[in-house]
Parts: C-alpha cells; structure tokens; sequence
C-alpha cells in the first residue's frame, strides 16, 4: 500500500489577501482506501479540496494526482479525478440525464451504457428524465456522485457526500464507496460533518483546524487510542475495591457507585489492577473499558471550538 | 479535437433548453410582425396607375416647395432635390414605385440592436450565469482548459447571433412578402450620392448590412464576456452590458463634436453608418477606421477576459 500514492500534498499553503487559511498541509492518500477529512466549519476542508481540484490555486507547495503536478500538468492530473466541491450543483434546467450527458462529452470513453451504469448504482433510473429543478436534495446528491463516477476516476474527492441523503442513502453510498476502494482501488477522499458517519466510513482520518493537520490516524486506533480510556470495574464491595485501587493510581479520581468503581487508567494498567483487586478478595463480574467515541475524540482534539 | 466539439455541443445544449431562448426568438418575431404593419400604414410609397404623370406633379410641387422655403430651410430643400433627381431617373429608367418585400427586408436591418441585446443575455447567461448558478465548478475540474471552454462558449453565443440573424431574414422575408407582396423585389433602390442618382442591388445592400450586424454583434458579444468574467454574476454582467451599449448612442451624441470620440467603442459598433445615405458619427472616420478600431477593441477584451477567466480562484 505504501508505494500507491495516489494523492500526494507537500506544505500546501494557501493565502487570501493576508489571511492564510491553509498553513501548510503535508499528506499522501493511498489507492485502496477511505480517506477522511474532518474539522470543524471553517477548518479549510473544502478550500483544500478546491485545490486539489484546480478551482483554486496554491499560495505555495505542491499537489500531485497519479505523479501530475496539479498546477503544471492539469489536463493530465485531472482527468484520474471525480469530484463534488461543497454543493453538487448541476443545470436545473435540464434533466438529470442530460447532465450526465453534458459532463461525459468533457471527458474520453464513456459510453451511453456506462451513464445507465452509473444511474442505476446511484439509484435514480426512475426519474433520471425529469428535469432538476425538480429534484430533492438527497437526488440532487446522487446525480453530483453520479457525475463524479461517470469516467472511472482513480481518485474521488466528495466533499460532505452524505449531505441530504436517507439513512438508507447513507449505508448504501458508504458501502458502495468502501468497494470502491477495496475492489477497484481507487482512492476515496471525503470530508464530512458526520463523525459517526466516518467512524463507520473511512480507514484513515485526518482532523485539520484553522487550516493546519493537527492529527492523522487510522481510524482503528483513533477510536480506540493507545492512550488512556475510562473503565469501570463492576464489584461486590466497591469500598474495599476502592482502597486496593488507591495503590496503583497515583493521582486522578476513583468514582464509586452502588456496586462498581470507575478510573481513568493507562491501556497497561489495566490487568495489574484486575490483579490486585482479585488478591484482596474483591469479586469483579464484570471489566467495561469504554471506547471513546470519535465524536468525543475528535471535540478532545479540536479542544470542542465548533467554529473558527 | 473531438473533446471541443463536445464542448461546443454542450454550450448549444445549455442555450437551447433554456426555455427564455424561445422566448426571445418568439418576441424578434413578434417585433416583425408589429413593425411590417406598422410601417405599412405610416409611409406607402407605392404608386399605381398613370404613375409617370404622378411623380411629374409631384416633382412640379416639390419644386416650388423648394423656391419657397430656400432661405428658411435649407434641409428641404436637400430633400427635394434629392426625391426630385430620384422620380426623374425613375421615369427615364421606367422604375414604377412599388413598396415590396425588398423594402422591408431592407427597414428590418435595423432589428440588429434587439439582436446585439438579446445576444447580451444569451453571452450573459453563458459565462456569469455559470457562476450565479455555481455550476462553474463542475464544469472547470474537467480535463479541458479554461481557455477552451471560453472559446466553445463564445463559438455557441455567435453562432445563436447568426440564428437570430438568419431568423430575423426569414421572418422578415415571409412576413414582409404577405404584407407588401413579392412583386417588384428585384427592382433595384435608388440612392441619390454625390450630385447623381445611384441604382444598387437590393439584396447586396442587405447582406453587406448584415455583415455589418455581424460584425458589430462579435465586438458586443466579447464586451459581454469581459464583463461576465469580471463580474461573475449574471444579472449585474447582463444589465451592465445592456446598459452601455444602449446609452453608447446617447453618450456618442455628447462627444461626437470632439474628434478623439471616434476612438471610442461606440463611435465604431454601428458601421451601418457607412452605407449610401448616411454619415459618419465623426468627421474623417472611414469603414476601415472603424473596422481597425474594433480589431484593437476584440483584441484588447480577448486577452483581460482570458487573462482573468484563467487566473482567479474559483469560489463560487
Ligand atoms: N474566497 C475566500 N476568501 C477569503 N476567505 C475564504 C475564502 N474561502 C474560504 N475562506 C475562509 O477560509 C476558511 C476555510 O474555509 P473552508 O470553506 O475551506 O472551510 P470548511 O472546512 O470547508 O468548512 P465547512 O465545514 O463549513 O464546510 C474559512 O475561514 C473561510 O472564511
Ligand atoms: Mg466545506
């Protein structure tokens, strides 16, 4: 996997008027996998997305698509891409199938089969003729996946893909964007809001804030952290448990409740102190470690600032 | 090169699904029909019978319009010698008057100011209404440069000029022939030029006119792009571009008398204005002045439009 770089950022940095609003972003995106990009609103998600697209240029660095510099050799770097930025906003006056048919003449090789294809799997064949203006939102975003998967892209950039989707749209679109990096081993890029939603989607996660990567995990261990996690101990005397405990923590609080005590603790500790507890007679039905959720790893990261 | 057909085939897509294009093809339509009649009932110039008799009393009346009035108004008298010389050549040349379709043809030249507008909209709607409707961004992260996106856009809005051109033709012949009859359409058009009367082919005075249509749509339709790019929002690119070439007219009527005015745009977008029986908006200028100073202008509007389209970051 690492000698497939789709996608490679070197200190992209990207200034309007004075304002810097992408300080240096430094990351390579691999064929075969579900990359995410989360923050919080006004982090730089889409405005790093423009770049990697060509809608905006760079201030500094450099973006490579399949080894295509974005900026020098763009035909070439672009044509491996498909690609929602922000809205998918498409003709509203013509019809969902003439906007396939508009976006296909711009590109080599797609066949009137393949826009069948493609409509089928984003599950429009039934109103594909009607015009887009009267579509509803989660069809509009279908058609804007539908555009981006028109040609094969090796490289999909979907900016908030789930935005306007059904439950049902959301699993099925995830699934469908998991196969497509498992089988086809293209490179999935998204940005989203929904953390939930990334936990389930994406293998690796990279949160940037105010412009700047402040973290870039596989999701795995995002979730579940080498670090420190809350367990709690479910026991038959919570006072004598507690004592016993008192030994290997050295600061930090021990909660107590009716019949469990509970502790922040290192990852390591746990078994010695499964060990003590034992040796002093303390029965223990049950140890829960509680994962975090990404959610609050992610408010734990960004230090919860909703917006910048 | 197949890939830029496709463009080009997508920009005539995009106009003609637009239901407004119709609409305005329906409304030049409508403004032939208004101004056939219209035009019918103001001057009918045609003359039946003994006509020969009737041009002599004529000429017997204008003359002494001219006796009278010689000190007071010299534009009659202009005007008489010149529809005096016109019915003699008329009558040696056996040259009945007849109003036909030819006459008409010829009026509704003048339809290429509602033409430039409405190709305005169209150029409008093609560049800054990308952006209006955000859909620019899809269009933009495609393998073609932005250059040559511009090109198949400019391509399609002159090539809907020429469609309005070719309309306003057809309308105008058809509607024009039921009105005034075919009858007399070959006749030739009398000028009076230079102290003596001139014949010209009708339908070569009409094509060179539409040629100067053309011409004069291509500067507009450019102005148009150049104000779309920089504006980026349809309404404001359309209006602003609508506005100056209306009131270019009005502004030439100020300045006309100082003689850098002839470098001005609008001094030169009208080259009608070097056809028999007009005069140039400032004196000295020539048609291939005009023509050289519109070059510089096309030019000029190329380049800061392509310039801009292909530089500035995309946020819409
Ligand atoms: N054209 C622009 N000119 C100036 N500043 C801009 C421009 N576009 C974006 N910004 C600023 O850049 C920052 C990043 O914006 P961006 O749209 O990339 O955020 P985002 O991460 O996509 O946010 P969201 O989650 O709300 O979509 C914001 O502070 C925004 O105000
Ligand atoms: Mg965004």
């Amino acid at each position: 996997m690492e000698n497939n770089v789709l996608v490679s950022l070197k200190d992209v940095k990207k200034s309007v008027g004075s304002k810097e609003i992408i300080k240096g972003l430094s990351f390579d995106i691999h064929g075969g996998e579900v990359f995410g990009f989360l923050g919080p609103n006004g982090a730089g998600k889409t405005t790093t997305i423009r770049m990697m697209v060509g809608l905006m240029s760079l201030s500094s660095g450099e973006i490579t698509i399949k080894g295509k510099n974005i900026k020098t050799q763009y035909k070439e770097a672009i044509a491996n891409v498909g690609a929602i930025v922000e809205n998918p906003e498409m003709y509203k006056f013509l019809t969902g199938y003439q906007n396939l048919l508009h976006f296909s003449r711009m590109v080599k090789g797609v066949s009137k089969q393949r826009i069948k294809e493609v409509v089928a799997l984003v599950g429009l064949t039934d109103r594909i003729h009607e015009k887009v203006k009267r579509y509803s939102l989660g069809m509009r975003q279908r058609l804007g996946i539908a555009q981006a998967l028109l040609h094969s892209p090796s490289v999909l950039i979907l900016d908030e893909p789930t935005n306007g989707l059904d439950p049902a749209g959301i699993r099925e679109i995830r699934e469908y964007l998991r196969d497509l990096a498992r089988k086809e081993g293209i490179a999935v890029i998204v940005s989203s809001h929904l953390l939930s939603e990334m936990e389930l989607m994406c293998d690796r996660i990279a949160i940037i804030q105010k412009g700047e990567l402040i973290g870039l995990q596989a999701t795995r261990e995002f979730v579940q952290g080498a670090g420190t996690k809350k367990v709690r101990f479910v026991v038959d005397q919570p006072q004598a448990a507690e004592k016993a405990a008192r030994h290997h923590l050295k600061e930090g609080e021990i909660g107590t409740g009716d019949d469990y005590i509970e502790m922040i603790v290192e990852r390591e500790d746990i078994p010695e102190i499964t060990a003590t507890l034992v040796v002093e007679g303390v029965r223990i039905y049950s140890i829960v470690a509680e994962t975090q959720t990404l959610e609050e790893k992610f408010l734990e990261v960004t230090g919860g600032e909703s917006v910048v | 090169m197949s890939n830029f057909w496709g463009l080009i085939r997508n920009e005539n897509m995009k106009i003609y699904r637009k239901p407004g294009t119709f609409v305005m093809m329906g409304i030049l339509v409508a403004l032939v029909l208004i101004t056939a009649f219209l035009f019918k009932n103001i001057v009918d110039e045609t003359v039946t019978g003994n006509w020969k008799q009737k041009l002599q009393t004529e000429n017997v009346q204008l003359q002494k319009e001219i006796k009278k009035e010689a000190k007071s108004n010299p534009g009659i008298v202009k005007y008489n010698t010149e529809k005096i010389e016109i019915n003699k050549y008329r009558i040696k040349h056996n040259y009945q008057p007849i109003r036909s379709v030819a006459d008409y043809l010829q009026k509704s030249t003048s339809m290429v100011s509602i033409i430039v507008i409405l190709t305005l909209i169209v150029a409008g709607g093609s560049v800054a209404g990308e952006f209006s409707a955000g859909t620019i961004k899809m269009l933009l992260i495609r393998p073609s440069s932005r250059t040559m996106i511009l090109l198949s856009k400019f391509i399609a809005v002159i090539l809907f000029a020429i469609v309005l051109l070719l309309l306003n033709f057809v309308a105008s012949f058809i509607i024009g022939g039921l009105v005034y009859g075919f009858e007399g359409a070959s006749q030739p058009i009398l000028e009076y030029v230079n102290g003596h009367v001139e014949t010209m082919n009708v339908f070569g005075e009409i094509w060179k006119q539409y040629g100067y249509g053309c011409i004069e749509l291509i500067i507009m339709a450019t102005f148009a792009f150049m104000l779309s790019v920089m504006f980026r929002n349809s309404s404001l690119a359309i209006a602003a571009s609508i506005i100056l070439s209306m009131s270019g007219s009005i502004i030439m009527s100020f300045i006309s008398k100082y003689s850098w005015s002839k470098y001005v745009l609008f001094a030169n977008t009208d080259l009608t204005m070097y056809t028999a029986g007009r005069t140039p908006l400032v004196k000295g200028m020539t048609l291939n002045f005009s023509i050289a100073v519109l070059l510089v202008y096309f030019i000029v509007f190329t380049v800061l439009t392509v310039v801009v389209f292909k530089k500035r970051d995309v946020a819409a």
